[in-house]
């Protein structure tokens, strides 16, 4: 017999897993189901979705923090500053509007897919995750929480509760572009995250993230580096390097794409998004 | 075995359910709705779509219990109280917006939440928001045609 546990409180359900570490959490289902090769759901299974502490995206001392439970429709319909409007689109592209009606933020970051749309927006805006146990919490920077193609930090028993963006991330304006093989409803060859402050003309901070590319989506410091200080101006995208761009990454040849077109696809893509930006250079200002 | 409840199209229901049991099947096999189809059975063709508490979504990729406590609308809760065709089925009919019609319970629960948030979609908005919509009879100009009648548009603005 199939089991599925659906607590309404994070302590029951920390206390679940807990006792029973082969209970695998379920966060909307839109990854799971598709994954699972036999008929029905195997095993046990816990559903996060009717825990309030994992829900919806509020307003801290420190920034922002999204529960792991907020669906991509929540993040689209939420008051949140320019700087998250990559995530924001990102989420526009996630399968179709009935997916992101089910599918949430932390089962994207979960699923630690080397496509997950979610994960170089999320990196673009400095994340740190909240991890709870009935031990206690703990928060990891995105970039170590996920470790590998669907491999992460999560320790038994642990959970992602909560994603968390600091303040000072949370500046500037940002731009989320996407190659696939057809525009909807495909898993990206390259997808690229961009935020930029530019304060004075000048470009203040760079935020770039590559997905797609490597077995986990990474921040390209050098691209980042070469773009501060620079004027915004459309001159700006020109200052990102294609070696710049492939030194940080190692795409692999599938049947989407080879690894050769996946770097040319995220240097344009980068460049690209650059360029939009500082067309729109008003919205930057932090 | 476990009990879940919820309002489909109007009215309470209980069932027992297993753990396992998708949202699709309860409808289906529980409580006989056959009108929310099974297509792919992977969330991607869209043909089992009904709305959740007013939200689209896949009933192929939600567990019944998950929909505990929620309101449930599908296919044959969207004609009208005496029975006639709500106003989009009688423009997926008069546009002949079906050929084989298995898509189409999916394409008129899709359309319904596109128009509840958008009511004068333009024509790319509509074949925009019908991504997770798959016709495999290629009716989709039709679909797209019957959806601007319904939102009380001119279908003509649509491409030939």
């Amino acid at each position: 017999m199939q089991e599925l546990f659906r607590p309404r409180d994070l302590s029951e359900a920390l206390a679940i897993l807990a006792a029973r570490s082969e209970v695998r959490p379920a966060a909307g289902c839109t990854d799971l189901f598709p994954a699972t090769a036999a008929p029905a759901l195997q095993g046990a299974h816990i559903d996060l979705t009717a825990l309030e502490e994992l829900s919806g995206i509020s307003r801290t001392p420190e920034g922002f923090r999204v529960g792991a439970a907020t669906t991509w429709r929540e993040a689209i319909e939420a008051d949140l500053p320019p700087a998250f409007e990559m995530l924001k689109e990102a989420a526009r592209e996630v399968g179709s509007p009935q997916i992101q009606n089910a599918g949430t933020i932390g089962g994207n970051l979960c699923n630690a897919s080397p496509a997950a749309d979610g994960v170089p927006c999320l990196l673009a805006l400095d994340a740190q995750v909240e991890l709870a146990s009935a031990e206690g919490r703990r928060m990891l920077p995105l970039g170590k929480f996920i470790t590998g193609p669907r491999q992460t930090a999560l320790g038994p028993g642990e959970l992602l509760v909560a994603v968390h963006v600091p303040g000072e991330a949370a500046r500037g304006a940002s731009r989320f572009l996407k190659l696939g093989a057809r525009r909807y409803l495909v898993i990206s060859i390259a997808m690229v995250a961009v935020r930029l402050v530019v304060e004075e003309g000048r470009v203040a901070s760079a935020a770039v993230a590559v997905g797609a590319c490597s077995p986990v989506a990474r921040r390209l410091e050098a691209v980042e580096a070469a773009l501060v200080g620079a004027e915004a101006t459309p001159a700006l995208a020109a200052r990102v390097r294609a070696a710049d761009v492939a030194a940080a990454l190692s795409p692999i040849d599938d049947v989407r794409a080879d690894a050769g077109y996946r770097l040319e696809a995220a240097a344009v893509l980068v460049r690209r998004a650059v360029s939009e930006l500082v067309t729109h250079a008003g919205e930057c200002a932090a | 075995m476990a009990q879940v409840s919820m309002t489909v199209n109007g009215k309470p229901v209980t069932g027992e359910v297993e753990g396992r049991t998708l949202l699709v099947d309860f409808l289906r096999n529980g409580l006989g709705l056959t009108g929310t189809h099974v297509g792919c059975d992977t969330s991607q063709c869209g043909a089992c779509v009904v709305h959740v508490d007013g939200r689209a979504v896949k009933s192929c990729t939600m567990l019944a219990l998950e929909a505990e406590g929620a309101e449930v609308k599908t296919i044959e809760g969207m004609a009208n109280p005496d029975g006639s065709l709500s106003v989009i089925q009688q423009a997926f009919q008069d546009h002949h917006g079906l050929q084989c019609g298995f898509c189409t319970p999916g394409m008129v629960m899709s359309a319904a939440a596109l128009l509840a948030e958008n009511p004068k979609p333009t024509e790319a908005e509509i074949r925009h928001y019908l991504d997770g919509n798959l016709c495999r009879c290629t009716g989709y100009h039709n679909i797209v045609k019957a959806i601007l009648a319904a939102s009380g548009q001119d279908v003509s603005i649509a491409a030939e």
